[in-house]
């Protein structure tokens, strides 16, 4: 059952967790822990069997594993500004990690 | 798009080694389809343009040197007119004359005029022919000369019937020149095997070279028969332009018993919540071992992204009352970056599936990501196509031409771009948004592969038709195994239904308790 415990504690919606860690408001907060505990647990188990079985998530993960020499790289970085006082640890819309998401297309020569 | 796709296959001068190749039918046969093979070869090239015109410019804009969609091969000087490929007119070598060897058949470039040589240097695209140059229907044992020859897993052989020789075919890439430096590829490289499929083609007959009779063979469903009269086997051992027969194969070394033994394993660890009538239907004998298309494909390229990173550069906490209470909140200063990053990129052997009916894209009839999913394939380890290899296990044939997959290839370096600059933009903590990006393809080039696996299918018998095809697949080299197991969702809603139900009297206790007793 390990590989259920795994998908169990990476379903666990972390909006809820931030909500919690973040508030001050310790009262409501333990008001509101079991009715968010709940539902999320259930929600992993589910969702964590129906995808160790299906394995709908699974593909080849060819943007890794095909061999791929790399050379001539040329970086050009310019700071641009500032973007202070943000809530978020992580920046609105970063996509470095969904290497399958497309953007938008440029002619390059 | 990506490359130039159809009407690409060139029309050779009569006696050149591509006007041998071009003869879909091997000698001593003829198409029993709607055209005569003449015809054929002129359809496909009038096609090729016709695509050319709706499609535009594959990368046209981002390739400097690169074809356009639909440029051919030059013609040879004497070509004109001629129904390149048709019998009795090979020039003087013929058809007679085609090599049994296996080097990298290239039409060489001093064959040609002098303007046919200047058009072929901006065309960019080239047919390597990788047809075996037999035309005689009959694969023999190279010592005994039997044609009752098949792959014995265990020996990773052919194995003739009779004198037990065993030999392999020769590595493709190696024996066609498939190997040479991919930063050296300009323009667009397609083994013979990759051409445009014509789908009227059903029957191909061959003349039996033993007795002389004439043997059909329905090609889409089957590449060998025995001759009725001699028992001896006739195969289709040259390339017909029905997607059946690839530019290599990557024979099995994993056997049935070996498969079986892993496919029982997967699912003995998904028995609990398994679908009740799948667990008394499942038969893991019911294996079958299944050679899939696909097209491997190398890539010389060149890379561009842009977008906007930020680095993390102060972390704060501020603390404020909010009725009674006081709350923390942590907040992020950050600088915000243009990131651009450009590089050169050589793509070795990426495959794409050639099979719409195992298109991995689409899972809307069968589980086809769990094909997708036991990947790799040692593909430079793929042996020159025989017939023989097949014996005893089904293959599907291609249906999918270079232009049906250019699109995904052309996602799939993209993608393999973006993972590559991963690494160099680990400054930035609070992370990059990609914006723009773009590939211009110097070169490619493209090979048709077989590859074994292992396939145990089920489909739930008491929803009939329509069904969705669950797949147990095994990868017929490494072993490498995934599935899809019907689940029992009640089985599985009563447990998540149990689990958080504790899960929320837990949290009540330590919640509520924090509430009413903090």
């Amino acid at each position: 059952m390990l590989p259920l415990l795994a998908d169990a504690a990476t379903a666990v919606d972390p909006a809820a967790v931030t909500i919690l860690a973040d508030s001050g408001d310790s009262g409501v907060a333990g008001l509101m822990f079991p009715f968010i505990a709940g539902p999320a647990v259930f929600a992993a188990v589910y969702g964590g069997i129906y995808r160790y079985y299906r394995n709908t998530d699974k593909r080849h993960h060819f943007e890794k594993e095909t061999e791929v020499a790399v050379g001539n790289l040329r970086t050009g970085d310019r700071r641009r500004g500032s973007n202070n006082r943000q809530s978020s640890r992580t920046m609105s819309g970063a996509n470095q990690d969904n290497h399958l998401e497309r953007v938008r297309r440029i002619a390059v020569r | 798009m990506l490359p130039p796709p159809p009407g690409r296959r060139p029309q050779a001068a009569p006696g050149s080694q591509e006007a041998r190749r071009a003869d879909p039918i091997p000698s001593g046969a003829q198409s029993t389809g709607q055209r005569e093979v003449p015809q054929w070869a002129g359809d496909q090239y009038r096609s090729g343009g016709a695509h050319a015109e709706r499609s535009g410019t594959p990368y046209g804009q981002r390739r400097p040197a690169g074809p356009a969609h639909g440029q051919q091969r030059p013609v040879g000087p004497q070509a004109g007119g001629a129904p390149h490929g048709a019998p009795g007119q090979g020039g003087p070598s013929g058809q007679g004359g085609a090599p049994e060897g296996r080097a990298a058949t290239m039409l060489p470039e001093q064959s040609l005029g002098e303007a046919a040589q200047k058009a072929l240097r901006n065309a960019g695209n080239r047919i390597v022919d990788t047809s075996s140059g037999k035309t005689d229907g009959l694969d023999k044992c190279p010592r005994c000369g039997s044609t009752d020859i098949h792959y014995s897993i265990t020996a990773k052989a052919l194995v003739c019937g009779y004198c037990r020789n065993q030999w392999n075919e020769d590595v493709a890439e190696q024996a066609f020149g498939l190997d040479s430096a991919i930063e050296e590829l300009r323009g667009h490289t397609m083994a013979s095997g990759t051409g445009d499929i014509r789908e009227d083609l059903t029957t191909v007959t061959l003349k039996c070279q033993g007795c002389g009779a004439e043997v059909v063979i329905r090609v889409d469903e089957q590449l060998q028969k025995r001759c009725h009269w001699c028992r001896q086997t006739l195969s289709i051992n040259t390339q017909i332009p029905n997607g059946a027969v690839p530019d290599a194969v990557l024979p099995f070394q994993l056997t049935r018993e070996q498969a079986i033994d892993r496919i029982n394993e997967f699912v003995g660890s998904r028995r609990a919540f398994a679908h009740a009538r799948f667990k008394s239907e499942f038969v893991p004998d019911n294996v079958m071992g299944v050679y899939i298309p696909y097209m491997v494909v190398d890539g010389n390229l060149h890379a561009v992204m842009r977008g906007t990173g930020e680095v993390t550069t102060r972390q704060y906490t501020v603390r404020r009352k909010v009725g009674d209470n006081y709350v923390s909140e942590t907040y992020y200063d950050a600088d915000v970056y243009d990131v651009r990053r450009a590089f050169d990129l050589l793509v070795d052997d990426l495959t794409v599936e050639s099979s719409r009916r195992y298109d991995a894209r689409d899972n809307t009839r069968s589980t086809n990501n769990i094909l997708n999913a036991v990947q790799p394939y040692d593909t430079a380890a793929a042996v020159a196509y025989n017939s023989n290899y097949l014996r005893g296990f089904t293959s599907e044939r291609r249906d999918l031409n270079i232009r049906d997959v250019d699109d995904s290839v052309e996602e799939k370096f993209l993608s393999i771009a973006r993972a590559k600059a991963r690494p160099t933009i680990s400054r930035y903590d609070r992370g990059v948004r990609w914006e723009h990006e773009g590939v211009a393809v110097h070169g490619t080039r493209w090979v048709a592969v077989y590859v074994p696996v292992w396939l145990y299918s089920y489909a739930d018998s008491a929803k009939g038709e329509g069904s969705l095809v669950h797949y147990i697949a095994v990868n017929g080299r490494n072993g490498n195994t995934m599935g899809s197991v019907p689940v029992s969702h009640p089985k599985i809603f009563a447990l998540s239904c149990a689990l958080g139900s504790m899960a929320t009297a837990i949290a009540a206790a330590i919640g509520w308790g924090w509430f009413f007793l903090g």
